[in-house]
C-alpha cells in the first residue's frame, strides 16, 4: 500500500519534470515560428505564379496567376487571378483568413457568371488539379497550432529546427500534425511535412530564396502528393511586397466586378 | 408412387395435348403472377439501387417537394455543428436523343466538395483525368460519364455530346469518364455528372437546389441530427434517409400492384377451369380403370391420392413454366413500366436487371400447385367414390344431377343477394366493393350451365339453319355435356368480362378525358421546353413569357409552374397559374364547390382548387383546409371546389401563381398556355414564335390537336396494360376452346368413328366440330358482355374509391364488344381447325372398338 | 358384289403383324356368307377392309365393281355411305339420341329433308318391329332392342351390302337368336348381301357360305 503510494508520487513527480521541460521546449517552439513569421512579415505581397503539375504518368500541365495579399498574420485576404490558359482565364479565388477559425472562401467563374463558396468540408481536396489542398493555401498562423521543438537536423547545407506542429481545437485542418524543418540562420521554412495520424500526405519544399525587400522569399514551391505521386512546382515571379493595395479589392463585390 | 407410374404417366403420354394444354392453364396464371410482382419489383429494385448509388455516404436528403429551394439553405445546414458534410444536388433526366440509349441522368453536384459523399472513381486511375478541375469547374459545358455510356456512344475524353438544355441543343465536352461500378453504374450506367452552379444555368433553376445529401457527425444519430435539421429549416422540407424515397415510389407503383394482383388472380381462376375440366373429363375417360382398381383392393384414398399426386406434378410442372416465362415476360415489361414511370411521373429510375425475390416465386410455384390441387379436389373425390361396378357406365358424369343444379341455383341466388347487399347498403368502402364484385363473379359461374342450356337451346334452330347436320350434331353434344361446355364457357366468359371490365374503364377514361380537354385544354398553343408537355426538367424565366406577350399575334399567355409540392408528406402535384385568366378561359366540370366564386376567391390567394381525384384519395371536402408546405412556411388554404381535371394520374392542386411566386420564390415557368387573337392559325403562329426565339432559347410550340394527340398517347400508354390482359383473356379462351374441344373429340372418338362408319364425310365431321367451337364461342360472348357490363360498374366503383380517385361515367365499351365478336368466333373457329382435324384423322377401326 | 384379290393387311407395331395374308375371294350379290375363326385370325379385318372402313396393305377389294384401291377417302365413304350398312357387337348406338334420331342419322349425313327422313326412320323401325319405340333412348332399351335400332339404322338407305361383327355376340342366346331371325329374314326381303363375323357356330351354320380363317388365310370355304 504505501509502496505502491511511494510509486506513484515519485511517478508523478517525474511527470511534472518532464511537462516543465515540455513547456520550455514549446516554448522555444513556439518563439521560433513567431520569429519566422516576423521575419517574414510583409503589408501585402503580390506575384505571378506559374504553376507546373507533373502527375504520376509525368504529363505536365501549366497555369498561372497573380497573386495579392493584403494584411499578414491571421487577418490577411488573398485573390488569386488565374491568367492561363485560355479556358480558365478569369477563374478567381477569394480567401479572408481569420486568425481564430478557418478561413473563407470563394470562387468565381466568369463562364457562369457567378461565385461560389467553398464549403469548411471542402478544405482538405485538391486545389484545382494542382498538389495544394485549399488549406495549403491557407495562411499558417502561428496562433492557431501548438508547437514542439523535436531537435535540430541538418537540411542541405544548413541546420535546421525540427518542429511538430498541432492544430488548436478552433481549427480545421485535414492534418493530424506537420513537421516543419526551419533554417536556423536565416529563419525560414525549408520543408514541410503533413500527417494524417501516421501517414506522410503531403510535402511541401521551400527553395531558391531571394531577399526580396529584405525579406527572404522562397521562389520555387514544390509540392508533393506522396499518395498520388504527383508534384506541383510554384514559381513565383515579378515578386512585390508592400505595394499599396485597397482593402475593398478584396471582397466579393470586388471579386464579381473585376472579372 | 407406384401407381402414378403404372396408371397415370401412361395415360399422360397417352394425351400428351391435354396435359399440355393442363400445364399450360397453371403456367399461365403462374406466369402472370410472377411477370407482375417482378416487374414490379424489379423497377422498385433498380430505382432503389439508383437513389443508393447517388446517395453515396449520405445519410440524409433534404428535399422540398420538386419546386427545390434556395441555395442560402444550404449554408444554414453547413453551419449545423451536427452536420459534418452537406453538399447540394440538382438531378436532371434528359433525352439523350439517341436511339436504344434512353434518357440520362444527369447528376450536378459541387465538385469542390461532392467527393466526400460519393466516391468519384475515374478511368484510367487518376484525378486528374477530369482533365483538370479547374477547367471542368470553369467550363460550363463540362461533363463526365461513365465508362459504359462512353463506350455506347463512342465517347473518350474531351469528345462533344448533344443533349437538350433550357437554351436549346447543347454541345457538352466529356472531361472525365468514370469507371463502372459504384456510382457509376446508378441509373443503369446512364449517369453523368456536371457542376451544380452550370447545372442551375443550363437548366433554369436560378439559384435553387433540388436536394442538399449530408452526412452527420460520427456521435449525431440519425433522429437527433434530423431533429436539428428540422429546426433549423422549419417546416416545408423533407428531411429523410435515401432509402425512404423507395417508399414514395412504392406508392406510385401501387397502382402497378394492384393491377397485377387483379391480373394474376384472373390467370389463376381461369386455369383452374381448365384443370377443373381438363381432371373431370380425365377421370370420366379412366372410369373402368379405376372401377378395376377399386376391384383389386385399392382403397378410396388411394384413388383420390392417385389423381391429386398428378395434380401436384402438373401444378408443379406448370408452375415452373410459368416462372421461368414470367421472368422472361417480366424483362419486357419492367423496361415498359420504367419507360412509363419516367415519362409521366418523372422519376428517373433505371431498371437494370431482374429481381426475382425468391418469395414471390415461392409463392408462384405454391399458388400454381394450389390451384391445380383445388380444381382437381372435386374430379379427385368424385373419381374416389365412384361405384366400381357402375364405374363402367359411361356418360353419365356429364350431366349435372338435379340435386348438383339445385344446389348450384341455390348458391348463385345466394352470391347475387350478397352482391346486392353489398351495393345497396352504405357507401362503397374497399372491402364491400370487392366482396360485391366476387359474389357476382361466382354466382356468374354457378348460373353458366343453366345459362349454358337456355343459350346452346336458343342457339340449335340457328345452327341447324346454317348446317342442318353438323349444327344439330353441333349443339347436342354442347347440351350432351354441360360440365364440360360450362367449364369452357366460363373461362371464356369470365376472360370477356374481364376485357369488356378493362376496355370499358379505357373507354370511359379516354372519354373523361376527351371532355376534360374540350373544357379545360383550349389554348391554341402550348409553349414548353420538350416535346412532353408534363416535363418539368427545364424552367424558363418568366420573362419570356413576357415576351411572348408583346407578340402581336398572341391574344394571352398562361404563365403555368407546375411542381409536386409537400402535403402531410406526400408529394401532390401543384398547378399554379393566373387563375383569373384561367377563369376568363376554361369551363371545367365542378364536382363541388360554386366554381366561378371559386376561382375568384383563389385568384385572391384564398385558397386551392382541387381536382377530383386528389380530393378522393386525401378525403378532402370543400371546405376542409389543406396545410400545404412550402420553403417560407406552411401555407394553410381551404379548398374551394373540386373539378374534373386530369392535369396529373394522382391529382392536382391548382393555386394562384402569385402566390406560388411569393411563397416559394420561384417565379420560373414550365409551360406557356397561348391564346391567339382571332383568325390566327395556330400553325402559322407557331412557326412565328419559332422564329422570334430562334436565336436565344429552344422552344418547343405545340398545336392544340398536338398536345391532344400526346395525352391520348400517354393515355394510350397507361392502357398499354390494359391491351396486355386483353391479349391474355384472348390467350385464355384459344386455350379454353381449344382444351375442351381437344377433350370432347376424345371423349366422342367413338362417336365421330360411328358418324363416319355410317356415312358422315370428312367434311361434315369436321364442321360439326367447328360448330361445337362456335357454340362454345357464341355462348361465351353472350353471357362474357354480360357479365362485363356488370363487372365494368365494379371497376369503375374500384378505381374511384381505391385506385385513382378518378371519377368516371358508365360507357359500355360497344366498339370493343362489337370487336369482340368476331374476334372470339374467329379464335374459336381457330382452335376449332386442329382438334377437328384430328377427329377426322383417327383410325376407324380402332375408334369403333371398345375401348 | 364383293371382290378380293391378294389382300393382305399387315400392322406395324414393335412386332409386323399379318392379319391377312393374300386372301382371295368373291362373294356373289344376295348371298349370305358367315366369317368365322379364332380370336386373332383375321375376321374383323377382313370385314373392317371390306367395309372401307380401313384400307389394306396390299392386293385389291372391287365392291360392286368399284375398286375402292385408289379412291379417296370422301369417295371411300361414298361408297361406304350407299353400298354398305355395319352392324357392330356393342351397337355403337349414340347414346344421346332417340331411336328414330340414331336411325336417322345416316340419312340426315345424305342431307335428306326432314319428312322423308322421319318417314323412312319410322319405316325402318317397323321393319325391325320397334315401331312403338321411335322416342326412346338406347339405354332405355334392350340389348335385343338396341341391336334391332343399329339393324335399322344400317338398312337406313337400304344398301346391297350388310355388315354384321359378332351381331349376337353381346346378347344372350334366346336374343341372340332373334336377332338372327331378323337378319335372315330381311336377307330374304331385301335380297341383301351380307357378310357376318361370328365366333357363334350356330349364327354360322345359319348361313348358306362360310369362310373360315386361320392366322389371316382362308382354311376353309364352305357353301351349303
Amino acid at each position: 500500500m504505501s509502496n505502491s503510494n511511494a510509486r506513484t508520487r515519485s511517478s508523478c513527480r517525474r511527470v511534472f519534470f518532464l511537462l516543465l521541460a515540455a513547456q520550455a521546449l514549446a516554448q522555444d517552439a513556439r518563439q521560433i515560428m513567431v520569429e519566422v513569421q516576423n521575419r517574414a512579415r510583409s503589408n501585402s505581397q503580390h506575384y505571378e505564379g506559374v504553376l507546373k503539375v507533373v502527375d504520376s504518368k509525368s504529363k505536365v500541365s501549366e497555369k498561372r496567376w497573380t497573386y495579392d495579399r493584403i494584411g499578414s498574420a491571421g487577418q490577411s485576404k488573398v485573390i488569386l487571378r488565374f491568367t492561363a490558359p485560355a479556358e480558365v482565364k478569369g477563374v478567381a479565388v477569394l480567401v479572408i483568413n481569420h486568425p481564430d477559425r478557418a478561413s473563407d472562401q470563394w470562387m468565381w467563374t466568369p463562364s457562369l457568371q457567378r461565385d461560389r463558396r467553398i464549403a469548411l468540408q471542402d478544405r482538405s481536396t485538391r486545389f484545382f488539379g494542382t498538389d495544394f489542398s485549399f488549406e495549403d493555401l491557407e495562411e499558417r498562423d502561428v496562433e492557431q497550432f501548438d508547437y514542439k521543438l523535436l531537435g535540430e537536423e541538418k537540411c542541405g547545407e544548413s541546420v535546421c529546427y525540427k518542429l511538430e506542429s498541432r492544430p488548436r481545437k478552433t481549427k480545421v485542418s485535414q492534418y493530424s500534425h506537420s513537421f516543419l524543418w526551419v533554417e536556423k540562420e536565416r529563419m525560414i521554412i525549408l520543408r514541410i511535412e503533413g500527417y494524417q495520424r501516421d501517414r506522410l500526405v503531403r510535402r511541401i519544399q521551400y527553395s531558391d530564396h531571394q531577399k526580396v525587400q529584405n525579406i527572404w522569399t522562397p521562389l520555387l514551391i514544390e509540392v508533393e502528393d506522396v499518395g498520388r505521386k504527383s508534384k506541383t512546382i510554384l514559381r513565383t515571379d515579378k515578386l512585390q511586397y508592400n505595394a499599396p493595395m485597397k482593402e475593398e479589392m478584396f471582397t466579393l463585390q470586388a471579386l464579381r466586378r473585376e472579372s | 408412387m407406384i401407381l402414378l407410374r403404372l396408371l397415370s404417366w401412361p395415360y399422360v403420354r397417352k394425351h400428351k395435348l391435354r396435359t399440355s394444354l393442363t400445364i399450360a392453364g397453371i403456367a399461365l396464371g403462374v406466369l402472370v403472377f410472377v411477370a407482375m410482382r417482378t416487374a414490379n419489383n424489379s423497377v422498385l429494385y433498380g430505382f432503389q439501387q439508383t437513389v443508393e448509388r447517388i446517395a453515396g455516404k449520405a445519410q440524409l436528403q433534404i428535399s422540398s417537394g420538386e419546386t427545390g429551394f434556395p441555395e442560402e439553405v444550404l449554408e444554414k445546414v453547413q453551419a449545423l455543428p451536427e452536420v459534418e458534410v452537406a453538399v447540394p444536388v440538382i438531378e436532371a433526366n434528359l433525352n439523350t436523343g439517341r436511339k436504344g440509349q434512353g434518357n440520362l441522368l444527369v447528376l450536378a453536384v459541387d465538385m469542390t466538395g461532392d467527393r466526400s459523399l460519393r466516391q468519384y472513381e475515374f478511368e484510367e486511375g487518376e484525378e486528374a483525368v477530369v482533365d483538370d478541375p479547374l477547367v471542368f469547374l470553369a467550363q460550363p459545358d463540362s461533363i463526365i460519364v461513365t465508362r459504359e455510356f462512353a463506350a455506347a456512344n463512342g465517347l473518350t475524353t474531351n469528345s462533344k455530346i448533344r443533349l437538350e438544355t433550357m437554351d436549346g441543343p447543347k454541345q457538352f465536352t466529356v472531361r472525365g469518364i468514370m469507371k463502372s461500378g459504384g456510382l457509376a453504374s446508378a441509373f443503369g450506367g446512364n449517369l453523368a455528372i456536371m457542376d451544380i452552379y452550370a447545372a442551375q444555368k443550363v437548366f433554369g433553376r436560378g439559384r435553387t437546389f433540388d436536394r442538399i445529401d449530408l452526412k452527420l457527425k460520427p456521435e449525431i444519430s440519425l433522429e437527433a441530427g434530423k431533429a436539428a435539421l428540422q429546426q433549423a429549416l422549419g417546416p416545408g422540407f423533407q428531411i429523410e434517409p435515401p432509402s425512404s424515397r423507395g417508399k414514395q415510389f412504392e406508392a406510385i407503383a401501387k397502382l402497378f400492384g394492384i393491377a397485377a394482383s387483379l391480373n394474376s388472380l384472373f390467370a389463376l381462376l381461369i386455369g383452374l377451369f381448365i384443370i377443373y375440366n381438363t381432371f373431370a373429363v380425365a377421370v370420366a375417360q379412366r372410369r373402368s380403370e379405376i372401377g378395376i382398381l377399386r376391384s383389386l383392393g385399392a382403397s378410396r384414398n388411394q384413388i383420390r391420392g392417385l389423381f391429386l399426386s398428378e395434380s401436384v406434378i402438373m401444378g408443379l410442372v406448370g408452375s415452373l413454366l410459368g416462372i421461368v416465362l414470367g421472368l422472361l415476360l417480366a424483362q419486357a415489361m419492367s423496361g415498359y413500366i420504367s419507360t412509363f414511370l419516367s415519362e409521366i411521373y418523372g422519376v428517373a429510375q433505371h431498371t437494370e436487371e431482374i429481381a426475382a425475390d425468391p418469395l414471390v416465386l415461392v409463392s408462384a410455384a405454391l399458388i400454381g400447385i394450389a390451384t391445380s390441387l383445388a380444381a382437381a379436389w372435386i374430379p379427385a373425390n368424385d373419381a374416389a367414390t365412384a361405384d366400381p361396378v357402375k364405374a363402367i357406365h359411361k356418360g353419365a358424369w356429364e350431366s349435372f344431377t338435379d340435386q348438383e343444379s339445385r344446389l348450384r341455383l341455390l348458391g348463385a341466388v345466394a352470391f347475387i343477394i350478397v352482391a346486392a347487399l353489398c351495393s345497396f347498403t352504405g357507401g362503397k368502402s374497399g372491402f364491400r366493393l370487392y366482396l360485391g364484385y366476387l359474389s357476382v363473379v361466382l354466382a356468374a359461374v354457378m348460373l353458366t350451365p343453366a345459362a349454358v342450356k337456355c343459350i346452346v337451346r336458343l342457339l340449335r334452330p340457328l345452327w341447324r339453319w346454317l348446317l342442318p347436320v353438323e349444327g344439330a350434331l353441333a349443339t347436342d353434344s354442347l347440351l350432351q355435356t354441360p360440365r364440360r361446355t360450362s367449364a369452357t364457357v366460363a373461362a371464356v366468359m369470365l376472360s370477356l368480362s374481364l376485357v369488356i371490365g378493362l376496355g370499358g374503364v379505357a373507354a370511359a377514361s379516354y372519354r373523361s378525358i376527351l371532355d376534360w380537354m374540350t373544357a379545360a385544354l383550349n389554348p391554341d398553343l402550348f409553349v414548353g421546353s420538350s416535346e412532353q408537355i408534363a416535363d418539368r426538367s427545364f424552367r424558363f424565366p418568366p420573362e419570356i413569357g413576357e415576351q411572348l406577350q408583346k407578340l402581336d399575334f398572341i391574344d394571352e399567355v398562361q404563365m403555368v409552374r407546375s411542381a409536386r409540392v409537400l402535403y402531410k408528406d406526400t408529394p401532390v402535384m401543384m398547378v399554379s397559374t393566373s387563375l383569373e385568366s384561367l377563369r376568363r378561359r376554361i369551363r371545367p366540370k365542378a364536382v363541388a364547390g360554386d366554381l366561378e366564386k371559386a376561382y375568384r376567391e383563389a385568384a385572391r390567394g384564398e385558397g386551392v382548387i382541387l381536382s377530383d381525384n386528389l380530393a378522393l384519395q386525401h378525403g378532402l371536402k370543400v371546405g376542409d383546409i389543406m396545410e400545404i408546405s412550402s420553403p417560407s412556411g406552411v401555407l394553410k388554404l381551404p379548398v374551394l371546389a373540386i373539378t374534373i381535371d386530369y392535369s396529373d394520374q394522382r391529382g392536382a392542386l391548382l393555386m394562384e401563381r402569385s402566390l406560388y411566386i411569393e411563397k416559394w420564390k420561384d417565379p420560373t415557368v414550365n409551360l406557356f398556355r397561348v391564346y391567339l387573337k382571332p383568325g390566327v392559325a395556330p400553325e402559322e403562329a407557331k412557326r412565328r414564335i419559332l422564329e422570334r426565339f430562334a436565336q436565344e432559347r429552344k422552344l418547343f410550340v405545340m398545336t392544340n390537336q398536338q398536345v391532344r394527340d400526346y395525352i391520348l398517347r400517354i393515355t394510350d400508354q397507361w392502357f398499354g396494360l390494359t391491351y396486355m390482359q386483353i391479349f391474355v383473356a384472348v390467350l385464355v379462351a384459344v386455350l379454353g376452346i381449344v382444351n375442351s374441344l381437344t377433350v370432347s373429340i376424345t371423349d366422342r372418338r367413338r362417336e365421330l368413328a360411328v358418324l363416319q362408319a355410317v356415312g358422315g364425310l370428312r367434311r361434315q365431321v369436321r364442321q360439326a366440330v367447328w360448330m361445337e367451337a362456335l357454340g362454345i364461342g357464341a355462348v361465351s360472348l353472350v353471357l362474357g358482355l354480360l357479365l362485363g357490363a356488370v363487372i365494368l360498374q365494379y371497376y369503375l366503383d374500384a378505381i374511384r374509391e381505391d385506385l385513382a380517385g378518378m371519377r368516371l361515367d358508365y360507357y359500355y365499351p360497344t366498339r370493343i364488344a362489337l370487336l369482340l365478336v368476331p374476334t372470339m368466333l374467329i379464335t374459336s373457329f381457330v382452335s376449332a381447325l386442329w382438334p377437328a382435324e384430328t377427329a377426322v384423322r383417327t383410325s376407324l377401326v380402332e375408334a369403333l372398338e371398345y375401348e | 358384289m364383293i371382290q378380293l384379290e391378294s389382300v393382305s393387311k399387315h400392322f406395324d407395331g414393335k412386332r409386323k403383324v399379318t392379319a391377312l395374308d393374300q386372301v382371295s375371294l368373291s362373294i356373289s350379290k344376295g348371298e349370305m356368307v358367315s366369317i368365322v375363326g379364332a380370336s386373332g385370325s383375321g375376321k374383323s379385318t377382313l370385314l373392317n377392309l371390306i367395309g372401307g372402313l380401313d384400307r389394306p396393305s396390299s392386293g385389291e377389294i372391287i365392291i360392286d365393281g368399284q375398286s375402292l384401291t385408289k379412291i379417296s377417302d370422301d369417295e371411300l365413304t361414298k361408297v361406304r355411305r350407299d353400298k354398305i350398312g355395319f352392324i357392330f357387337q356393342f351397337f355403337n348406338l349414340l347414346p344421346t339420341l332417340n331411336c328414330a334420331e340414331n336411325v336417322a342419322l345416316p340419312l340426315h349425313l345424305r342431307g335428306w329433308n326432314r319428312k322423308r327422313t322421319e318417314q323412312r326412320a319410322r319405316e325402318l323401325l317397323e321393319l325391325v318391329k320397334l315401331g312403338q319405340r321411335l322416342e326412346h333412348l338406347p339405354e332405355e332399351l334392350s340389348g335385343g332392342e338396341r341391336q334391332r335400332v343399329a339393324i335399322a339404322r344400317a338398312l337406313a338407305v337400304y344398301p346391297p351390302i350388310l355388315l354384321a361383327d359378332e351381331p349376337t355376340g353381346n346378347l344372350d342366346s334366346h336374343t341372340g337368336a332373334e336377332i338372327l331371325t331378323l337378319i335372315r329374314d330381311l336377307h330374304h326381303r331385301l335380297q341383301t348381301t351380307i357378310l357376318i363375323v361370328t365366333h357363334d357356330m350356330g349364327v354360322a351354320e345359319s348361313c348358306q357360305r362360310t369362310i373360315r380363317l386361320r392366322d389371316g388365310r382362308i382354311i376353309e370355304d364352305l357353301r351349303r
